[in-house]
């Protein structure tokens, strides 16, 4: 086995793994406020993909900066998802939860059908065939750039979420709802925060999908989404680092699974994982906490 | 399940029956019969998948039981002879096996670790599917399925039709008993209250596990049928809009009751086809999402709540 290739598919991984990490990391901060399961989170990468996309298309300035735009747009279509969909159903059952996020899936993946088609599409990134020497292997400085915004937003959130007072308010929130609203913390406002924040670093996975130029089309979101969950599962409920290494484990066991065994079995491995993970742990590796 | 609370619907059942005996004489539209052959194909589908909602476990990936039915059923018919209308019972027990294993790392888990494990071995399945067993399953491009009749017999889809009819009243019968009888107390008191369930010595592990080998046969069965229906299965058949597609029946018709298959089914396919005729393709599917989150949000036990849910409101007013 060459070493080269092993590195080359870790690096891979690590490079997908960003992709997990931001929505596993949103969808851990919304579950951890509000207590609901959203399976209908990759729709808002999806749409922050097709944002990007756009504003590309239109303006032609470098991709990398529409980021800010794409999660401040996302911001906003959480909130109003939140405020529509999820607010109304409150406390009824993950179950209904899950029913609900259908819904979203289907009106949110057609919908960018409408507006956008259906076809495959990809966006060539500015920096296209630019390669770092790192030891004996080519990295392209997409993926480098792209492995340090990630690390950056998580920064900032990390930064967001111990020195503000709004992200005390939103720990005090996860921590203990009544609790909070006992203190005067108004939490329905912390709710359209947090599902608005969750949204943004969809939206920032879907700018860095985009820019790394992999294709994208309405139906892309599904499937990371519900592997995101998987890995909140993994790596423990709330826990900011169990997402970060669930999703480069993640990652790394995908691309090593799809290099070895052949592409098609990409998703499967990730299920295969979270089936074996269960069996072993019902609860999660480090489950417990949560609902 | 509240079997009394929906007796008004309970009772539509009979009259959908009526209809359906009587309503491909109505068109004598052969498009128009093979809609009413896959509906009801998917009203079994849909039951299938409440009976194992009913004991509270929500699968996102029935279409692996559909699909696994359909498979079994196409090869075992091929390779021996025999009439599918036998098959389909051996194809479905095949499903309902492969039921039982996945719901032994299921039994355990909460609701929503459940959703994703269903969700998720429907993708393992259709992977499976056209890589390890291709020469088998023909890969992506699927296979020949031997049909229900051959259609060199006479109105041979009117005959099929009707078949079908007969073994979704017998499904529905079936279920009906599952859930008057000891079986579906159980599954309604650990849905309820687990720990309860327990103390009044209720095994809740092989209930539960009971539930998931009824649903996925029963599924199985569904799956079967349209596939010797329309004479070719591909892998298609695990993906993700199968697995939706009886939730959101339920969803729509009521969670838990009987007849809220049986009517999501129903209402649900009028409108699709309705809006297939105004020539809606993404447009469908929007449609259904935003009703189906209408639903959830506003009328909660689905279709079936309906009339008292008028009534309630009307009182309130009155008063």
């Amino acid at each position: 086995m060459d070493v080269g290739i092993l590195l080359q598919v870790l690096f891979w991984g690590i490079y997908a793994g960003c992709i997990y990490i931001l929505l596993a990391t949103g969808l851990n901060l919304i579950f951890g406020v509000m207590k609901i399961v959203n399976f209908a989170h990759g729709e808002f990468l999806m749409i922050g993909a097709y944002v990007t996309a756009t504003v590309f298309f239109f303006t032609g300035i470098n991709p990398y900066l529409i980021i800010l735009f794409s999660m401040l747009a996302l911001i906003a279509i959480g909130a109003v998802v939140e405020r529509l969909c999820f607010r109304p159903i409150l406390g009824t059952g993950k179950l209904n939860e899950i029913f609900l996020s259908i819904g979203l899936i289907y009106i949110i993946q057609n919908g960018a059908a409408v507006i956008w088609g259906d076809k495959w599409q990809s966006v060539k990134s500015p920096y296209e065939g630019i390669t770092v020497p790192v030891g004996p292997l080519a990295i392209p400085l997409d993926y480098i750039i792209i492995m340090v915004v990630t690390a950056g937003i998580l920064c900032g959130l990390y930064v967001f979420l111990k020195k503000t007072k709004i992200g005390r308010e939103m720990r005090a929130t996860s921590q203990n709802r009544k609790g909070a609203m006992l203190v005067g913390i108004n939490v329905e406002r912390m709710d359209i925060l947090s599902f608005g924040i969750g949204c943004a670093l969809a939206a920032a996975a879907g700018t860095l999908w985009v820019v790394s130029g992999q294709v994208f089309n309405p139906y892309m979101g599904s499937i990371p989404a519900i592997k995101a969950f998987a890995i909140i599962i993994l790596g423990g409920l709330g826990s900011l680092p169990g997402a970060i290494v669930g999703g480069l484990l993640y990652g790394i066991a995908e691309n090593g699974a799809a290099y070895f065994f052949g592409g098609i079995w990409k998703d499967a491995i990730s299920f295969i994982i979270l089936i074996i993970v269960l069996i072993i742990r019902p609860t999660g590796l480090f489950g417990e906490s949560g609902e | 399940m509240n079997l009394k609370g929906d007796g008004w619907a309970r009772m539509s059942i009979f009259g959908v029956i009526a209809v359906a005996m009587v309503a491909p004489f109505l068109s004598g539209n052969l498009y128009l019969l093979n809609i009413l052959t896959l509906m009801l194909i998917f009203i079994i589908f849909a039951s299938a998948w409440n009976l194992l909602a009913y004991s509270g476990q929500g699968s996102l990936g029935h279409a692996a039981f559909f699909g696994i039915g359909a498979y079994a059923s196409t090869l075992i018919a091929a390779k021996s002879g025999l009439s599918p209308y036998f098959t389909i019972f051996l194809g479905a027990a095949v499903a309902a096996f492969i039921g039982i294993l996945i719901g032994l790392t299921c039994v355990r888990l909460k609701e929503w670790f459940l959703a994703m494990v269903t969700f998720g071995f429907a993708i393992i399945v259709q992977t499976i599917t056209v890589s390890l067993i291709t020469p088998i399953t023909g890969g992506w491009d699927g296979i020949a399925s031997p049909r229900l009749l051959s259609p060199e017999i006479p109105g041979y889809q009117l005959l099929e039709y009707y078949s079908i009819l007969i073994i979704t009243i017998a499904s529905i019968l079936i279920i009906y008993s599952i859930m008057k009888s000891k079986i579906g107390l159980a599954l309604s008191a650990i849905r309820e209250n687990e720990l309860e369930a327990r103390a009044a010595g209720i095994d809740p592990v092989k209930f539960r596990l009971l539930a998931f080998a009824l649903s996925a046969y029963i599924a199985g069965i569904a799956g079967a049928l349209e596939i010797h229906h329309i004479g070719y299965i591909t892998p298609e058949i695990f993906g993700v809009d199968l697995s939706f597609w009886p939730v959101i029946y339920v969803i729509f018709g009521g969670l838990g009751t009987l007849a809220g298959p049986v009517i999501g089914t129903i209402v649900l396919t009028i409108i699709w086809e309705g809006l297939k005729l105004l020539g809606l393709t993404f447009g469908r599917y929007i449609i259904i999402g935003v009703l189906l989150i209408i639903v959830i949000i506003f009328l909660p036990k689905g279709l079936v709540d309906l009339p008292y849910e008028i009534r309630k409101r009307l009182e309130r007013k009155s008063h």
